[in-house]
């Protein structure tokens, strides 16, 4: 038991701790740089620590997931069984979609595949459990990276990047509810701004006129514009046009690329970043395509 | 060594294996919460006030390594950390089991209020139930580690001296 202490007063401590706490909050909310500098280099302390770690518990990790990731991952064997049972099955029908998507890509000029890209391994989660639907890379500041930019894999877009660290970044995947992306229709040309759902879809919640005439697996891209994301990514296929919306109406999208069996990424250069004359420019040479 | 040094040093071993080798051991995407830990731990044997200080450090190197905005656990662990000192003074009897069981809630009530004041604050979307199934195992399996991470913060922050002295008559 510990001492009983009378002449401690927690209470005006606690108010002085919370009004720091708040204000701190508050001002990393609005975007205080030196907060995140801090953060940023109390991260760069810990990452040589965390390589070194990630390296030396591989075995015991490996030993780790087998003892409790097992039951995961007869699921996920049974899971990707069927689901190569129901592809060979729709082998054709899949053919011809994506015969279709790559139309449309063509037609629209989509230069999706010549964007210049950062190529990242996914490390894990990030630490801790604040937060779901984010991911760790295995790359940075140093090599190039910058917040904001479009994270994609060879289906389409996966997310942006959050937190960029010297050697590591945090991907938001675009299924997270605080992920927007502005988004357009291939066919029908009408652009919204569209949210994750928090399940595998996400959901035009603006911007579609309530008369627009969307196909079921109409094409989806990235709108460009304002955004920092480049425009013309594939996002993925309407799955639902909500056709009965009175006012407003939710289209929901299906996400194009596979969240569940990633490991490899591209990281996609804004345009100023990519280097008009193809000169190397030293960073991460090697990673770069 | 004083102990605020100790303190200190616990904080920065604590940092160092939350944010590296508990990090790689997870349980349905679970890790523990050392830090938290360590907070509630300070504040059951350092007192409120220590407590309070402590976890408010603890809850900024928190906030840090996960990426949460600087200032959002500091915000929620001091008062689990007075709450739990409080709540030791009332009790009559502590035993391993009322203790484990203190700490499993003490963990899953700090993860979740971290997660409803990411949610006030517009930084977390994630659904109510994930939240919850999230600390109550962060809970349980920052319980199952508590007892040698328990001697140590005993020993950063009482110095090793027992924290209270009984009286007792002698003769019978």
């Amino acid at each position: 038991m510990a001492a009983p202490r009378p002449a401690e007063r927690p209470r005006p401590t606690l108010l002085l701790l919370a009004a720091a706490a708040l204000t701190l909050l508050t001002l990393h909310i609005r975007g205080a740089a030196p907060l995140d500098a801090f953060q940023q280099g109390v991260r760069d302390i810990l990452e040589p620590l965390r390589t070194v770690t990630d390296t030396a518990t591989d075995p015991i990790q490996t030993a780790w997931n087998g003892i409790f990731g097992y039951e995961e991952l007869l699921a996920q064997n049974e899971r990707l069984a069927e689901e190569l049972a129901r592809l060979r099955g729709r082998s054709v029908t899949d053919d011809a979609d994506r015969e279709l998507l790559e139309r449309l890509l063509n037609e629209v000029g989509l230069d999706y595949s010549q964007l210049d890209t950062v190529v990242v391994r996914i490390l894990g989660t990030p630490p801790g459990n604040f937060g779901t639907h984010r991911i760790e890379v295995d790359a940075g500041s140093d090599d190039g990276l910058t917040e904001g930019l479009a994270v994609v894999s060879g289906a389409g877009l996966v997310g942006r990047l959050e937190q960029v660290d010297r050697a590591r970044s945090t991907v938001i995947l675009a299924t997270h509810p605080e992920f927007l992306v502005g988004v357009r229709l291939v066919e029908s040309q009408d652009e919204g701004l569209a949210r994750g759902t928090g399940r595998g879809t996400l959901r035009i919640e603006a911007g579609i006129r309530p008369d627009a005439d969307i196909a079921w697996n109409e094409a989806v891209v990235t709108s460009g514009g304002r955004s920092i994301l480049p425009a013309d990514i594939p996002v993925g296929r309407v799955i639902d046009p909500d056709e009965n919306a009175e006012y407003e109406r939710n289209v929901v999208i299906d996400l194009a690329a596979d969240l569940e069996s990633l490991s490899f990424l591209n990281v996609v250069l804004a345009p100023s970043e990519a280097d008009p004359l193809d000169v190397d420019t030293g960073l991460s040479g090697s990673r770069r395509q | 060594m004083t102990p605020r040094l100790r303190v200190l040093l616990v904080l920065v071993t604590a940092v160092a294996l939350e944010g590296t080798l508990l990090d790689e051991l997870r349980i349905g995407g679970v890790s523990v919460e050392l830090l938290l830990l360590v907070s509630v731990l300070t504040g059951y044997h350092g007192g409120p006030e220590r407590g309070a200080i402590t976890a408010f450090f603890a809850g900024l190197l928190h906030d840090s390594i996960v990426g949460a905005p600087l200032g959002l656990h500091a915000l929620v662990y001091p008062p689990m950390a007075v709450a739990v000192s409080s709540l030791e003074l009332r009790m009559l009897r502590s035993t391993p089991v009322t203790d484990g069981l203190a700490v499993l809630a003490a963990v899953a009530a700090g993860q979740g209020l971290a997660s409803a004041v990411g949610m006030l604050f517009g930084v977390l979307g994630s659904s109510t139930d994930e939240f919850v199934r999230q600390a109550i195992l962060a809970g349980i399996l920052t319980a199952v580690v508590s007892a040698p991470v328990n001697r140590v913060v005993r020993w950063a922050a009482t110095g090793g001296l027992p924290g209270t002295i009984e009286l007792r008559r002698g003769g019978s």
